[in-house]
């Protein structure tokens, strides 16, 4: 039995870090250099965009179907893993899943009331603005707490889940994983 | 410890930054009572078929949000003494 498994396709690995580089980066860009920021932010929606259909069409781990979870299951993954005793999920497990779907809302949000601010009609209007703001905060809180489940994740199954990201591979599940 | 020192040093510096300076332009103005008032600037704009959606304060400067008289987006800089238009980065 090989050692790994093949888990995250290579378009879905080329779509996170695109857009995790493009949020990233809009981010720093925000103040005071508009014209890149606007870029990024396009280049945000469009990786959004492009995340979508593979999320019916992808393989296995990349489809919604796979990784969205009822919410009572939700609910009990959630308490066993504050309780440290979470099985390990080769996909995604059921907190990330819905985590994935509040990222890519998020990012659909900050970037849609950002172009919004760019339109003759709401170009300078205050509201706008602070609107694209407070979105680009819950994107930056759910972005850090996504980071913050993965390294929990990592330390708890032993595993270098950012480098899965990267080649695509996970150990082969055990007896008590969750493929 | 060195994660903890970079992460610190960097809450540092978006500390010190200070609010609502984009870097744009600056403008060498003074004390806040010897500016001309805000709706001159915008009396003038308005007369010159401007429609202003905003007038802000960045970098010392007046910053107005506004649709020239051609019907383009502007985000323009004028000095608050001589209200002259200061030129900006496009970045």
């Amino acid at each position: 039995m090989p050692a790994t498994v093949r888990i995250w396709d290579p378009y879905l690995r080329v779509v996170h870090w695109l857009l995790a580089a493009a949020v990233l980066l809009a981010w720093a860009t925000g103040e005071g250099w508009g014209l890149w920021h606007e870029w990024l932010g396009y280049a945000a929606l469009a990786l959004t965009a492009a995340r979508l259909p593979w999320g019916w069409l992808g393989p296995r781990h990349a489809r919604f179907a796979d990784f969205l979870h009822p919410p009572r299951h939700t609910l009990a993954y959630a308490r066993s893993f504050l309780a440290a005793t979470a099985p390990r999920y080769l996909g995604h497990n059921p907190l990330g899943g819905w985590m994935i779907v509040a990222l890519l809302a998020a990012v659909a949000a900050t970037s849609a009331t950002g172009w919004l601010f760019t339109t003759e009609t709401y170009w300078g209007i205050e509201w706008v603005e602070k609107l694209h703001k407070w979105c680009a905060n819950v994107l930056l809180a759910l972005a850090t707490l996504h980071v913050a489940g993965v390294a929990t994740a990592c330390f708890r199954h032993r595993e270098n889940l950012v480098a899965a990201m990267i080649h695509g591979r996970k150990r082969t599940p055990g007896l008590s994983d969750i493929a | 410890m060195r994660v903890l020192l970079a992460a610190a040093v960097l809450a540092a510096s978006f500390a010190a930054a200070p609010a609502h300076a984009t870097g744009l332009a600056t403008c060498d103005s003074g004390p806040q009572e010897k500016w001309q008032p805000q709706e001159k600037l915008q009396k003038i704009l308005t007369e010159r078929g401007w429609q202003i959606r905003r007038v802000k304060i960045d970098g010392g400067c007046y910053e107005v949000y506004a649709i020239t008289e051609k019907g383009e987006r502007v985000e323009a800089y004028f000095h608050p003494v001589t209200l002259a238009p200061v030129p900006t980065q496009r970045r």
